[in-house]
């Protein structure tokens, strides 16, 4: 009986040693916080300070005020409010002419506001992209089809006097410019470029010319909120039911 | 459980005769060289320094050289150590608008990240850029599912690559999404996009044939999607060789890893850290060992929650 018990050892050893593998068999995870508390690398610090010094000396300058914390949420906030108000003011100084509606693409907004200064860095926290306010003339029935896509997407930021409901994932009782949607009307929409372009599933708009005067969008939100400022006032978005869900 | 061969060995009375006929495999270094740490990060968006304390929900949170701090401690705990990222280590602050990722891929290869791949968001300084930034990357940037042929990025990427830790043989693969309707042509300049389950089940197979241990899949392609839009959840289903996804792209922070059924009926684990660098993925593996032949494909993999730091 040793004898056998020991051969059948042995045999199992020659086997494994010649091709032995490894497959995994068990897994302990920890998902750590990279808190403030935790001591800092001084060779990573080293090594990110000169650019620290220059992007702070840029981003550090406070062109204005934020009247509260306002987070990002759908269907409506006020970051995206405020977004969307802006584009769609400095569109009409820049270019010139009467815009009807401006639209903020949800995913396109990477930051939030906090109470107190708002500074360069904030904005391109805001809009990191390099992307263009641009217009296009968009008729009715398209505007419906861009619209159903915001609303799919749980609702974009309209512009001041502007609204919908969603309801099954569609666009409804649409007001553009105080006045209910016309599907036959041809109405002046400012966009960024990325979504003009067809970004975000909005190939509707892709084949519509665009007015572009290479106005980058960041650009259009610090003149706004320095416009803003040398104006005595401070920024106050509030949230008045542009969008929101039905039943 | 696996049966541990020194367990088997101890029980059957053996253990002498081991450590006699295997001179060169003594247990102690046996057990060392079957365990893997993984730390990983996605979605880290140009974040180098933390949050600002400006009364946020993340204020103080991330940055790289608390990162850094605490996988050099990792480092020197552990004998074998996989740093991954699966992607966006572009865009979000004013560090990329100005200097187009240099200090992000420089701060990466600083931490020694053993391999990245590729997010949308590293498409938006073009792909010239891109393709630029990486030289100051030591690490590869492996993506088995974007044909830059013909591109400014052609033949500086890897489909995948096989790290040897310790006895161990890993394989890494990486898989980016779709580009079409969420990254404009002008910046993809030429990248084409091929079918992540297919070249994700196709690489894998490959790097299973050529003996790794574990596969890794490093994913831009998101958790999941209440469409039907391909993910790490649907790759997990379709895959038949790999034994971890770590994802990105849908900024989600999993309290633990996910498991699925792969199409062998083995483990797949998915797990995803958030965004900006605000968590560090650690997942601790231990392996069991047998002859290739003999160990089953449908595999299980028990999980449990590191207790002890």
């Amino acid at each position: 009986m040793f004898r056998r018990k020991f051969l059948f050892a042995a045999l199992i050893i020659l086997l494994t040693s010649c091709t032995t593998s490894y497959q995994p068999a068990s897994l302990a995870y920890a998902q750590y916080r990279i808190e403030k508390t935790l001591p800092s690398d001084s060779a990573m610090t080293a090594l990110i300070q000169p650019y620290a010094v220059n992007i702070n000396s840029v981003m550090n300058r406070v062109i204005g005020t934020s009247a509260n914390n306002y987070s990002v949420s759908m269907p409506e906030c006020e970051v995206g409010n405020f977004m969307a108000d802006c584009f769609r003011e400095m569109a009409e100084k820049k270019f010139g002419r009467k815009v009807d509606l401006a639209v903020m693409n949800r995913s396109g907004i990477r930051s939030y506001l906090s109470k107190g200064p708002i500074t360069v860095g904030k904005v391109f926290e805001l809009m990191p992209f390099d992307n263009l306010v641009v217009l296009q003339a968009v008729k009715g029935t398209v505007l419906q089809q861009f619209l159903d896509v915001t609303a799919a997407d749980g609702g974009w930021p309209l512009s001041r006097g502007s609204s919908l409901v969603i309801r099954n994932k569609k666009a409804t009782d649409i007001i553009i410019n105080g006045k209910a949607l016309d599907l036959n009307a041809t109405y002046i929409v400012a966009n960024s470029d990325y979504i003009a372009n067809g970004g975000s599933n909005c190939d509707m708009l892709k084949t519509i010319p665009q007015i572009s005067m290479g106005y980058l969008m960041r650009d259009a939100m610090t003149e706004y909120i320095t416009a803003l400022t040398a104006s005595g006032k401070i920024l106050e978005p509030i949230k008045e039911n542009r969008v929101s869900n039905g039943n | 459980m696996a049966i541990n061969r020194r367990t088997f060995l101890t029980n059957t009375g053996a253990a002498v005769l081991a450590s006699t006929v295997l001179p060169a495999l003594p247990a102690e270094a046996a057990d060392s060289t079957r365990k893997l740490t993984i730390l990983h990060t996605n979605d880290v968006h140009s974040r180098i320094d933390p949050f600002p304390m400006d009364g946020s929900r993340n204020q103080g949170l991330g940055g790289v050289a608390p990162r850094a701090a605490l996988i050099e401690q990792i480092r020197s705990q552990e004998e074998q150590v996989l740093l991954l990222d699966a992607g966006d280590i572009f865009q979000g602050t004013p560090y990329f608008n100005v200097y187009k990722g240099e200090p992000e891929i420089k701060a990466m290869t600083a931490m020694r990240y053993d391999a990245a791949t590729m997010g949308n968001h590293d498409f938006d300084g073009g792909l010239e850029n891109f393709a630029t930034q990486l030289q100051h990357a030591s690490f590869p940037l492996i993506i088995c599912n974007y044909d830059f042929s013909g591109t400014v990025m052609e033949g500086k990427s890897k489909p995948y690559q096989i790290f040897r830790k310790g006895d161990l043989k890993i394989g890494v693969l990486g898989l980016g999404i779709e580009l079409d309707g969420l990254v404009p042509d002008n910046l993809t300049a030429g990248t084409r996009y091929l079918d992540p389950v297919v070249a994700a089940n196709t690489t894998a197979e490959k790097l299973r044939k050529e003996g790794c241990d574990m596969i890794i899949c490093l994913s831009h392609l998101g958790d999941k999607y209440s469409e039907n839009k391909v993910s790490d959840e649907i790759l997990a289903k379709e895959s038949y060789d790999i034994d971890l996804i770590i994802g990105g792209h849908t900024h989600r922070f999993f309290e633990e890893p996910r498991k699925y059924t792969n199409k062998n009926g083995g483990d797949v684990l998915v797990n995803q850290v958030g965004f900006a660098g605000i968590q560090l993925g650690r997942l601790d593996y231990q392996f069991s060992s047998g002859r290739r032949k003999k160990l089953s494909k449908a595999h299980t993999v028990v999980v449990g929650k590191k207790t002890r730091e």
